[in-house]
């Protein structure tokens, strides 16, 4: 390790030394080579291909007068209520269904295994053909949904994308429908991860089922569930594609959200800097969360 | 593995990412002599193998290459944006959608093309010549900056079989503009009285999604004389009382026809294609939509529909108005369009002159089997367009090229095109129709964003 | 076995067959409530795909009809696929192939980047690491759908337009942090003496990450790796954008062209997305025996 000599304590070189020591940190010289080009891979994409963009996308949308612009449009506030509800349910009911579900697929057998294949399905399709699928199926008139009601219940089913509230929470069951499969994979490994010794002991002391999931199971799955929960957010703020193909943002606009809204800036009225703008308004919002997952990745790790 | 030494990799990764750059010069010298051209994917085969035959022509006759890419429709939109605002352009592109040559010919991105119109000057009709151009707010001035290729204009489309279903004739649409959609409300009735429940009369897409409810709109704006609302110097007329008169008089017909039940009520939350799927699957007896696609799509599988079954604006043609007298359609056009900055203008030019002769650009229509309209008189005249077996085609030509036509009016005051993309009629529209809202009210809150939104495009 | 546990937790009261009849009845509940379950996600997760299923056996290509089974059940639109029998479809297979490369390749270099780097950060702890995934943070600030625009002209910066690599760059570039989050997370399960007992033995860095790491993170991989190729796999936006000519397009753009017209033929736009779809399911079904090989793994090792 680094051991200094009495004799190498007055010498210059070792100001130089200490410099490099913090640089490098606990790391020996050469296994401190081997972290950095471990890391320069990534540094190098980030450079080339994120620095330039993100700063050119946060640029388009700095403009102080598009904002006044922006929050004049009639359809603003509601699609901000609409985000919100959106981020919010489809956020979390998502997330707690992964990871109810992903205590389920735990099981063993060559049926969860069969299950497994089929839950996965949504996630692999691609989403444009699905949400239109959903968007068809939820015609008043021939949709599938209400032709099924009919000829198994004899209930007419009602114009779901009609009215502001059905088709909102249409949007947001499809797209937990479309995403729960993703994050119920992440949090089986997550379980997969929690060392089989801890799941023995625990079941061997009584602990299994609920019990055994509050006091064992959750505590080790709290990080990741709530890293995924504040990147789940993050990426839903940005997408668009359940809104856009299953309820059009309609009807009348009433079920826009800021991606949405931004598409449209962007690419119908042929203002990307007010598109960029609208889903920089919800910076405020995003900004904390970045602030709260940064300190969570650097907390120093508890381990095992 | 044991190979791996630490100084290889991080060689490696740095080189790898260094590598992507050196593939720049390459590209840049083989533009001297091809041009960059876009353009939108046809509806059927037949117009994309048309584009290909008479780039492929030019081509042979001129030495010059030319890059033609295909787009699909909707993400060449995206495209054209994304090139334009990073700057890095194509040489040609079509106008996609139309009023990108009004929206970017504002901010001085188009060449002036007005040397390639002259090159067949008395070809063209005069709302072609005129939708061809633009306001640019930097010269001041007004400029022709699209060259006319093709156009499209909303005919009405009716089940013929629905309306005899009814125990009515087609031949019996009053020619009078109200009297003529009123027939239809009276075939729902009949056809309810026979049981039919899913069967509506009129198809109107009382929607804010897509740009069928603005057509539909405008059409009726017109109908009821307020085609002054924005007027050739591009100045807006929302005081003009004839105008709000038939801006509510419009918003209380459609809206009204959707309270009144006579409207699909899914129509409210349609989107571009569920007009269609609407109309295919006999939801309604009629609609008013752009183009004949909804005839051509059909055309090969059930030529039996083509010929009898669907018919372009009933007997008597596109209604007149409430007075008798003819009404303006309103026409949209595809234009050629050079983006400044472009490398290499001059084949892209030469390459326009050479499509929008006559013979060639009359062949490129016709092939896309008349979905689209020519926008020269004289090609209208052809046997293909004339053809007396064709139930459809002589009567969208006579609606979009031979008879009265305007240009649509974001052509005068792009802050139109964004009318549209607010979807600011549709609101007009949802109020009477489901918010119980009173036309005059509906169009008040209309006319005060309309306000809002030419306020942002001041014309000197 | 079972039956010690039950014992323990039973007053001494209840006779062995009580407690038999009691187990058994546990048994026959769990059971019965896994197979409702199962029917319940079976029926929640194939619904919206089964109406796709119906419309790609319709003959029409029908939207809106008003029967719930396929009446006519026309395989007319997976052959049409399969043979590239419809115009949109002409360069299937060869857009099939596309999608193949520029996902397997954004999978490889995901796993690959965002492993070394959380190895580095996690593992290794670099100092100064959580910069590095700070900074990566910064990708996902602006989402992706608006990034369009400065990457579309970057790539032509870089002279890399009408380019697979310039699709496959953006992708790696917006999976490889949540890749690295993902990794650093699950790492936090994996003691950090088996890395310190590795290293007294003499281990190198890269025989850590190649001997030790990787292999314990086996489930994450799978997981993060699924991620990746379906990111890669129906990403549109970025693929049509930055590619131009009909052959370097891959099947999303393909699928996109059915939304061209206002009168498709859904038939063909389903038949193609189920097809499209299996790949993945067969790679991650693959694939998925090595994340349950972390079950037994998981834990300090000699």
């Amino acid at each position: 390790m680094d051991t200094a000599s009495v004799v190498e304590i007055g010498r210059p070189s070792v100001r130089r030394d200490s410099i490099w020591r913090s640089l490098r940190g606990p790391l020996k010289g050469s296994e401190y080579t081997w972290a950095l080009a471990f890391v320069v891979p990534y540094i190098a994409v980030f450079v080339t291909f994120v620095a330039y963009p993100v700063v050119y996308g946060l640029w388009m949308g700095s403009e102080p007068r598009l904002y006044p612009e922006l929050f004049s449009d009639p359809i603003y506030q509601k699609t901000v209520v609409n985000t919100a509800l959106y981020l919010a349910l489809g956020v979390n009911v998502k997330l707690f269904l992964a990871l109810l579900l992903s205590g389920f697929f735990m099981r063993p057998g060559w049926w969860m295994k069969v299950l497994l294949m089929i839950f996965v399905l949504p996630w692999a399709v691609p989403q444009i053909t699905t949400f239109i699928s959903i968007h068809w199926m939820l015609n008043g008139e021939w949709g599938f949904l209400n032709n099924m009601l009919y000829t198994l219940f004899h209930v007419e089913g009602p114009h779901w994308l009609n009215d502001r509230w059905t088709a909102l929470g249409a949007v947001i069951v499809s797209h937990i429908w479309k995403w729960t499969p993703f994050w119920t994979l992440i949090l089986l490994a997550g379980r997969m991860a929690i060392p089989l010794e801890i799941r023995d002991t625990a079941r061997v002391d009584g602990a299994t089922g609920v019990r055994g999931f509050v006091h064992i199971t959750f505590p080790l799955l709290a990080n990741l569930y709530l890293i995924c929960t504040l990147l789940s957010t993050i990426f839903l703020l940005g997408d668009f594609n359940a809104v856009y193909f299953v309820s059009g943002g309609g009807p009348a606009n009433s079920t826009q959200v800021l991606a949405t809204l931004g598409i449209r800036n962007a690419f119908e009225i042929a203002q990307p800097r007010l598109g960029v703008a609208a889903v920089m308004s919800a910076l405020p919002m995003v900004i904390p969360l970045v602030i709260v997952l940064m300190r969570k990745l650097r907390t120093a790790q508890v381990q095992l | 593995m044991a190979h791996l030494t630490r100084r290889s990799m991080l060689r490696g990764s740095l080189a790898l990412a260094a590598a992507k750059t050196v593939g720049g010069p390459y590209v840049a010298r083989a533009a001297a002599t091809t041009a960059a051209v876009w353009f939108a994917q046809g509806f059927v085969q037949d117009e994309d193998v048309a584009l290909r035959k008479a780039v492929a022509d030019y081509e042979k006759q001129s030495g010059n290459k030319i890059e033609l890419s295909i787009i699909p429709f909707a993400p060449e939109r995206q495209k054209i944006i994304s090139a334009l605002t990073s700057g890095v352009v194509p040489d040609l592109v079509d106008s996609n959608p139309a009023e990108i040559l009004q929206l970017y010919g504002w901010q001085d991105r188009w060449v002036d093309v007005s040397d390639v119109v002259e090159s067949q000057k008395g070809q063209f009709s005069e709302t072609a010549l005129v939708a061809a151009q633009a306001y640019n707010n930097v010269t001041k001035k007004r400029a022709t900056y699209g060259v006319p290729l093709r156009a499209a204009v909303v005919p009405c489309h009716i089940w013929k079989s629905l309306v005899e279903k009814a125990g009515m004739k087609i031949e019996d649409l009053p020619k009078t503009w109200d009297a003529y959609f009123d027939f239809f409300k009276k075939v729902q009735d009949n056809l309810r009285k026979q049981g039919e429940r899913k069967v509506y009369g009129l198809g109107f897409q009382v929607t804010a999604n897509g740009v069928d409810p603005y057509n539909l709109f405008m059409a009726f704006l017109v109908a009821y004389g307020g085609q002054d609302i924005v007027t050739r110097d591009g100045k807006l007329h929302l005081d003009d009382p004839k105008v709000k008169q038939a801006a509510i008089k419009a918003a209380a017909y459609l809206g009204g026809a959707y309270r009144d039940g006579y409207v699909p009520p899914s129509a409210i939350n349609w989107n571009d294609a569920d007009d269609n799927n609407a109309f295919h699957a006999k939801l309604m007896v009629m609609d008013v939509d752009g183009t004949l696609s909804t005839e051509v799509a059909i055309k090969e599988k059930h030529p039996e529909w083509y010929y009898n079954e669907i018919v372009t604006h009933g007997a008597p043609g596109y209604p007149n108005d409430n007075a008798g007298k003819p009404v303006p359609s309103i026409v949209g056009y595809t234009n050629g369009l050079i983006p400044k900055g472009a490398k290499n203008v001059t084949v892209a030019k030469e390459f326009l002159k050479y499509f929008i002769q006559p013979k060639v650009i009359g062949e490129f229509v016709e092939l896309g089997l008349g979905r689209w309209l020519p926008v020269m008189p004289s090609l209208a005249k052809s046997p293909f367009w004339q053809n007396p077996k064709d139930p459809h085609l002589k009567g969208y030509v006579q609606q979009g090229l031979l008879g009265p036509t305007r240009p649509d009016y974001y052509v005068f005051n792009l802050a139109m095109a964004e009318v549209r993309t607010q979807h600011v009629w549709s609101m007009a529209m949802i109020d009477v129709a489901k918010e119980g809202v009173k036309p005059e009210a509906a169009i008040d809150k209309a006319f005060k964003r309309i306000g809002e939104i030419f306020a942002k495009y001041p014309m000197a | 076995m079972s039956t010690v546990a039950v014992d323990t937790a039973l007053p001494s009261s209840y006779t062995q067959s009580q407690a038999q009849r009691a187990v058994r009845r546990r048994r026959y509940l769990t059971t019965a409530g896994t197979a409702l379950l199962s029917l319940v996600l079976v029926v929640w997760t194939v619904l919206p795909i089964y109406n796709m299923v119906l419309i790609s056996l319709e003959p029409e290509g029908d939207v809106f009809t008003d029967h719930i089974w396929p009446r006519v059940a026309s395989v007319e639109s997976f052959w049409g696929v399969l043979t590239q029998g419809h115009w949109y479809l002409e360069h299937f297979w060869r857009q099939f192939a596309n999608s193949f490369y520029l996902g397997a390749m954004t999978t490889l270099l995901t796993l690959l980047i965002g492993s070394l780097t959380s190895f580095s950060i996690g593992r290794l702890r670099i100092r100064h690491g959580w910069l590095v995934s700070n900074a990566a943070l910064l990708t996902y600030v602006i989402p992706a759908s608006f990034l369009a625009i400065p990457f579309y002209r970057i790539m032509q910066n870089y002279g890399l337009a009408n380019n697979v690599w310039s699709v496959i760059a953006a992708l790696v570039a917006f999976a490889t942090p949540y890749a690295i989050f993902v990794f650093q997370e699950y790492g936090r399960s994996i003691p950090i003496e088996v890395d310190e007992s590795a290293r007294i033995d003499g281990a190198s860095p890269m025989q850590l990450y190649l001997r030790i790491y990787l292999p314990l993170m086996a489930p994450a991989l799978v997981a993060v790796g699924t991620y990746a190729l379906l990111l890669a796999w129906n990403e549109y936006l970025y693929q049509f954008l930055l590619l131009s000519s009909k052959s370097s397009m891959t099947v999303p753009v393909a699928l996109a062209q059915f939304l061209s017209s206002d009168q498709s033929p859904w038939n063909y736009m389903m038949a193609t997305a189920i097809i499209y779809a299996l790949p993945p399911v067969a790679i991650y079904y693959a694939f998925r025996r090595r994340m349950s090989a972390g079950l037994t793994m998981g834990g300090v090792k000699g």
